[in-house]
């Protein structure tokens, strides 16, 4: 019996096989899964995504052909040969994919990174010169949040057709670092797959934590009882409610006192959505949490759910925050969490000036951030007894603060490490594992890690708050905007996280971008019985542009006007004062914004020339009977961190070598904001950027930041930088002032020299030895910043769309982003950003949509039922970057991470409607709901609420 | 996730893979591929038989047949020039849509045949190919004709025996074929997908005609009334056309997260009418 070799009736056998041209003899469980076997053996490259073979972050080369190594016994890889990321590489050298990907800016997060390299590799090894076709067909199996695919897609087929390599800061710009296209500085360690995020770390006496979620999406817990998953052997702990500390808190990461609402508790005896915790366990393994898991007896009082925002306030309806310890929930009896009514002026009065007034309702989606690397944490107590929390988060110092105050242990017991990130776009501006892994620490004494499959990520971490718009204009006949008025309606599901301010964005940073002497906007925030919305790229603003960007174009046809016109004798100019942000706050009295910079128009401008807006707006001949066309466009903006709130510091000291070590607060969600810091710290201290050294994100090294989130990090973490590296820059020169007998100001530092007025040059690493070891000083300055206002980025999104009029399919043809974020830093991760964002928004616009059954649980937790776009879905797109400067920002910067994620739903609305006559007012615009409204409207029945044509 | 599992074989004869898959006391389950195994193993089960070494990896020509061993890979399906030259490549084209290249490598014909999902995209045309099935038991060998291998979502004759091989009877001389599918997405799977061939005498008319649809019902089904429609007669715009209505009626639809059954019904209809002006294209027949 040969095959007996390898079946031993015990639990383990051995596995051996070729990994990376290396013989390995590994000792497994007949049931062990490749991905988990390859990671317990240190191939950290090897991505854990999703765990159903959807995502392509697992992938290794099986005999040359690429597999999903989470859908493989590692047992069938016996005798087989395998190549995983660590074997792509070999020494210190790049394959020529990996070096095409680090030259063309195509690495963000890198998450995805090792399966897309391990994809073209083996595409270009049976192919050499692909095709684009070949290549998007290829990365097909690669899902990636942050890259819309346009930058790797290019890498490689730069590699296939043997394009010359690219050329970084070929600028001219007057700047020798910003502006330039280095390379990102974490781009080599993350295209080789070297271990750089949360869960790349061995720990040795690792538990492993599971949550028992909730299966009622509203229940108080009768009984609970733990003592028979406390038996399972290899369990440490199990809590409930009654074991630990009962602290409102909100899992909000924003800056101190949060403007969310005190609603949430580390474990509660009431459960609220389907996926709220009952329970929590450490064990040995994950396969023994699970089975604690099962063996926890619970007796649930089901009570009443509210699923639909829409009755969320009724009477009689069930209460979800009746327990009488929260706070800051605006009326609880109503299940309402937040409210906000604001007005400029009198929209009435404006109304009836008007020659056309428009009322339309617009619904918008719950969806999921999808960042590649789920939420996972890692907490242990360090030789000292401190708390250390390595996690996946975009905002350490918060975390450090909340888990602090819901722990009950003293802030400075707690140290936060930040790693690289694999995505995070909001969904991580969350403590959302930190307090209980923490708490299961605490219990056992043991290290323990927490980390999400797909299927929790999407329900039981954050969403996009769902809304229900009423959108009402008043327009003279000129196309004169004279009131704009929004009411909102949204869910923040179980908890209040962020309900107030996400939505308190839908107006100040949607309305504004229209001069309008009137404006109106109320809104109301309530909880369901569903899952929790939070932070996500956008920020309430994708919900509210779909709405007033659908009803500026809808204006346009009936005021007879082109809309860009129409949108350009509105919109918002340089040296305008938005007034309506000054009401709108966090939570308190908010501040103006003034325009300090605008390139709006030259958006508008760019953009309808890239996309051929004046003939594609013609009516065109159709180029088959079934297909139409058409093009459509939006406008929106955004902010540059919170006016008056956010903040940040950084820290420059010397090394003696002429180096600088840069500590930063900011925590790089994958953006690339360490390189980007980088570039503004080089650029200032007159050195090149290898010369710069950063820590960032970890809060016992580096000094405080708000975090990532609000578009905030280049202009205020940036702001920071600047002026610490202005501090050093004096402080160096001062010194060297000193060394060489010239007078200060006569010097400067430039090109990893100091150099004197009358040309003479020293080079810095000199001066900087003599400083350490002869003048005796630590040249170190920190620097904090902060701004009053928050400069908007602007951008014009242009849509050319083909509808399928037999089977309702829509398909982008080609999208348009011409965005104007003042000067980019990184002009390649600024695209970057911009492309990313655009991905996310067309899916937004077309296919996403977290669906929830009528108990409230989400029935298509997986990427296989949810859909993302991947290389092959995406449209051809375009980016325009549109230079202005900005007074306020370092370098003349202003942000650029979410504004390009508002366009993309309106534009393609826009331009559906040019195609076929219908305007969609419900996200997603589903091929289903076209198909319907294009029936409905042959049959010429009445228009459906939200799909056709509603009457004035 | 699999620490129930007490035992993996990797038998290298097929005799030796049934007898392990009928070890008394044991709840043992083939390992064909892993993909679909991975997400649906329950937790009764103890053996894995891993049968992707038993040699069943091939495609052949055997006189006018075509043979595909069990374990061959989709993507090898894709890339055979057998099957690309097999009715109009739909075999091939359709395995092209099955998931993910990472999926294609590992997932084969057989699993995909075993699993019956009624969205599996080769199932469909396979059904209109005539295709049988091997199953091979401790003590019986049998072919079975596909449309009766299928019982219902998830569920085949197969129960006990390991399917060894598809054999794909020849095609009829002078047919033309066409698979389409529909998904939200390039990486959905089916929300409906249609394989058609049909074989026109000199005249113009229908002489030979299979119609097969997936993703609609708990298993993929031939449209025999449509078929009806078409069978000896001169075709026309207003013929396929009928046929595709008729299709849309004798079908019931299923309802899920991608689609509403209504929506499907419309679906196949579109899809099957351009199907059949594939094929009639394709035999450059001028209606």
């Amino acid at each position: 019996m040969k095959q007996a070799k390898l079946a031993m009736h015990t639990s383990r056998m051995e596995l051996s096989l070729r990994v990376n041209g290396e013989m390995c003899e590994w000792t497994i469980a007949p049931g062990d899964l490749l991905l988990d076997i390859l990671r317990r053996e240190g191939y950290y490259g090897v991505k854990r995504g999703c765990e159903t073979g959807d995502c392509g972050a697992c992938t290794v080369l099986l005999d040359g052909r690429p597999v999903n190594s989470c859908m493989m016994f590692a047992a069938q890889a016996n005798r087989r040969e395998l190549v995983t990321i660590e074997g792509v590489a070999h020494g210190a050298g790049l394959a020529p994919v990996q070096q095409s990907l680090v030259e063309r800016g195509a690495i963000q997060c890198g998450f995805c990174t090792p399966g897309v390299v391990l994809n073209a590799q083996a595409l270009l090894a049976t192919h050499p010169s692909a095709t684009e076709e070949q290549v998007r067909n290829a990365l097909s199996g690669n899902l990636c949040r942050c890259t819309g695919y346009r930058k790797p897609v290019e890498a490689i087929l730069a590699v296939a057709q043997q394009h010359e390599r690219r050329q970084a800061g070929s600028l001219q710009n007057g700047f020798a670092v910003v502006g330039h296209n280095v390379s990102k500085l974490d781009a080599a360690k993350l295209v080789t797959g070297r271990s750089a995020f949360t869960d790349d770390i061995h720990v040795p006496g690792l538990l492993y934590a599971k949550i028992l979620e909730s299966p009622h999406a509203h229940a108080r817990i009768q009984r609970i009882d733990a003592s028979k998953a406390k038996m399972v052997p290899g369990v440490h702990a199990v809590l409930t409610y009654k074991d630990v500390p009962r602290v409102p808190h909100t899992t909000a990461g924003q800056a101190w006192p949060e403007p969310s609402p005190y609603d949430t508790y580390l474990l509660d005896s009431k459960v609220r959505f389907v996926g709220d915790r009952v329970a929590a366990v450490a064990a040995e393994s994950r396969e023994i949490a699970e089975e604690a898991l099962r063996r926890i007896v619970v007796e649930y009082e089901v009570l009443p759910a509210v699923l639909d925002m829409e009755h969320a306030r009724d009477q009689a309806v069930t209460v979800i925050h009746d327990e009488p310890d929260s706070t800051g929930i605006h009326d609880a009896c109503h299940n309402v969490a937040a409210t906000i009514h604001k007005q400029l002026g009198n929209v009435e009065d404006g109304f009836r000036e008007s020659d056309l007034v428009l009322e339309r309702e617009y619904r918008t989606q719950r969806v999921q951030h999808c960042s590649l690397e789920p939420h996972v944490t890692i907490t242990w107590l360090d030789p000292d007894d401190r708390l250390v929390i390595r996690s996946s988060t975009q905002i350490p110092f918060h975390v450090r603060r909340q888990v602090a105050m819901i722990l009950q242990i003293p802030l400075q017991r707690v140290h936060v490490i930040k790693p690289r990130l694999g995505g995070g776009f909001g969904g991580k501006q969350e403590m959302l594992l930190e307090d209980i892994c923490a708490a299961l620490t605490l219990a056992t004494r043991r290290p323990v890690k927490i980390e999400y499959t797909r299927r929790e990520e999407f329900f039981m971490a954050r969403s996009r708050h769902p809304q229900v718009l009423r959108m009402k204009m008043g327009f003279r006949k000129d196309g004169t905007l004279l009131a704009s008025q929004m009411a909102v309606l949204a869910s923040t599901g179980a908890y209040g996280s962020h309900s107030m301010t996400v939505q308190g964005n839908t107006g100040s940073k949607v309305l504004p971008l229209y001069r309008a002497p009137h404006m109106k906007f109320d809104c109301d925030v309530v909880y369901t019985n569903t899952p929790v919305a939070g932070a996500f790229r956008g920020y309430g603003c994708p919900q509210g542009f779909f709405a007033q960007e659908s009803l500026m174009d809808e204006a346009a046809e009936r005021l007879g006007m082109d809309p860009i016109e129409l949108r350009r004798k509105n919109l918002i100019r340089l040296g305008d004062t938005d007034e309506l942000s000054a009401q709108l706050g966090e939570g308190r009295k908010g501040l103006p914004r003034l325009i300090r910079s605008c390139g709006i128009e030259q958006c508008l401008e760019r953009g309808a020339v890239a996309i051929g807006w004046e003939q594609k707006r013609e009516v065109r001949p159709d180029p088959a009977r079934h297909l139409r066309r058409g093009v459509g466009v939006s406008c929106s903006m955004q902010g540059s961190g919170i006016a008056g709130i956010d903040w940040a510091s950084a820290l420059i000291k010397l090394n003696e070598d002429g180096s600088y070590q840069v500590l930063v607060g900011a925590a790089d969600v994958g953006g690339g904001a360490d390189t980007v810091l980088s570039q503004i710290a080089a650029e200032t201290l007159g050195v090149t950027l290898d010369k710069i050294n950063i820590c960032s994100g970890d809060t016992d090294l580096t000094p405080f930041d708000v975090g990532a989130y609000a578009s905030s990090t280049t202009i205020i973490s940036g702001g920071a930088v600047k002026k610490a590296a202005d501090k050093v820059r004096s402080s160096l020169l001062e010194v060297a002032s000193r060394i060489l007998k010239v007078p200060a100001e006569k010097l400067d530092c430039c090109d990893n020299h100091i150099v004197a007025a009358d040309g003479a040059a020293w080079p810095l690493a000199e001066i900087a030895r003599q400083v350490t070891y002869k003048e005796k000083v630590q040249i170190m300055e920190s620097a904090s910043h902060s701004t009053n206002d928050s400069p908007p980025p602007f951008c014009a999104t242009f849509a050319e769309v083909e509808v399928d009029t037999e089977t309702g399919k829509v398909r982008v043809l080609h999208l348009v982003t011409a965005v104007d974020a003042g000067v980019a830093i990184h002009p390649w991760l600024a695209e970057g950003q911009v492309e990313g964002a655009v991905a996310q928004g067309l899916g937004y616009a077309l296919v996403e949509e977290m669906q929830l059954d009528d108990k409230g649980r989400m029935i298509n937790p997986r990427f296989l039922d949810y859909k993302i776009f991947c290389a092959k879905d995406m449209p051809d797109i375009t980016t325009i970057l549109v230079e202005t400067e900005e007074p306020l920002g370092p370098y003349g910067a202003k942000s650029i991470g979410e504004v390009a994620i508002n366009g993309p739903a309106p534009a393609i609305a826009n331009a559906i409607f040019q195609a076929i006559g219908i305007r969609f007012r419900r996200l997603p615009i589903r091929s289903e709901d076209v198909w319907r409204a294009l029936r409905e409207k042959e049959a010429g029945e009445p228009a459906g609420l939200y799909s056709a044509v509603a009457s004035d | 996730m699999f620490d129930h599992i007490r035992a993996f074989y990797q038998p290298r004869a097929v005799n030796e893979a049934i007898r392990l898959l009928h070890q008394p006391g044991v709840q043992a389950c083939p390992v064909v591929g892993g993909s679909d195994l991975v997400l649906r193993a329950g937790r009764s089960v103890t053996d894995l038989v891993d049968i992707t070494r038993l040699g069943l990896d091939y495609i052949r020509r055997s006189g006018q047949s075509v043979r595909i061993g069990t374990t061959t890979p989709l993507a090898e399906l894709e890339h055979s020039p057998h099957v690309q030259h097999l009715a109009g490549g739909i075999l091939a084209k359709a395995a092209a849509c099955c998931g993910t290249i990472q999926r294609r490598n590992v997932a084969t014909i057989g699993g995909d045949l075993v699993h019956a999902s009624p969205a599996a995209d080769t199932n469909t045309p396979l059904l209109g190919l005539d295709a049988k099935v091997v199953l091979q038991g401790l003590r019986s060998r049998r072919q079975v004709p596909l449309a009766e291998f299928f019982r219902g979502l998830h569920e085949t004759l197969a129960n006990g025996s390991l399917l060894t091989e598809i054999v794909i009877p020849p095609c009829k001389p002078h047919t033309a074929w066409s698979f389409q599918r529909f998904g939200r997405t390039e990486m959905d799977i089916a929300v409906v997908n249609v394989a058609a061939g049909l074989q026109l005498d000199r005249r113009g008319r229908c002489t030979w005609i299979r119609i097969a649809l997936g993703a609609l019902a708990p298993r993929p089904m031939r449209a025999l009334k449509a078929e009806a429609v078409l069978a000896d007669c001169i075709l026309n715009q207003t013929r396929l056309e009928r046929a595709a209505d008729t299709a849309a009626q004798e079908i019931h639809s299923i309802t899920d997260m991608r689609a509403s059954g209504e929506y499907r019904t419309e679906l196949s209809r579109v899809l099957l009418r351009r199907a059949l002006e594939e094929c009639t294209q394709h035999l450059e027949c001028a209606l």
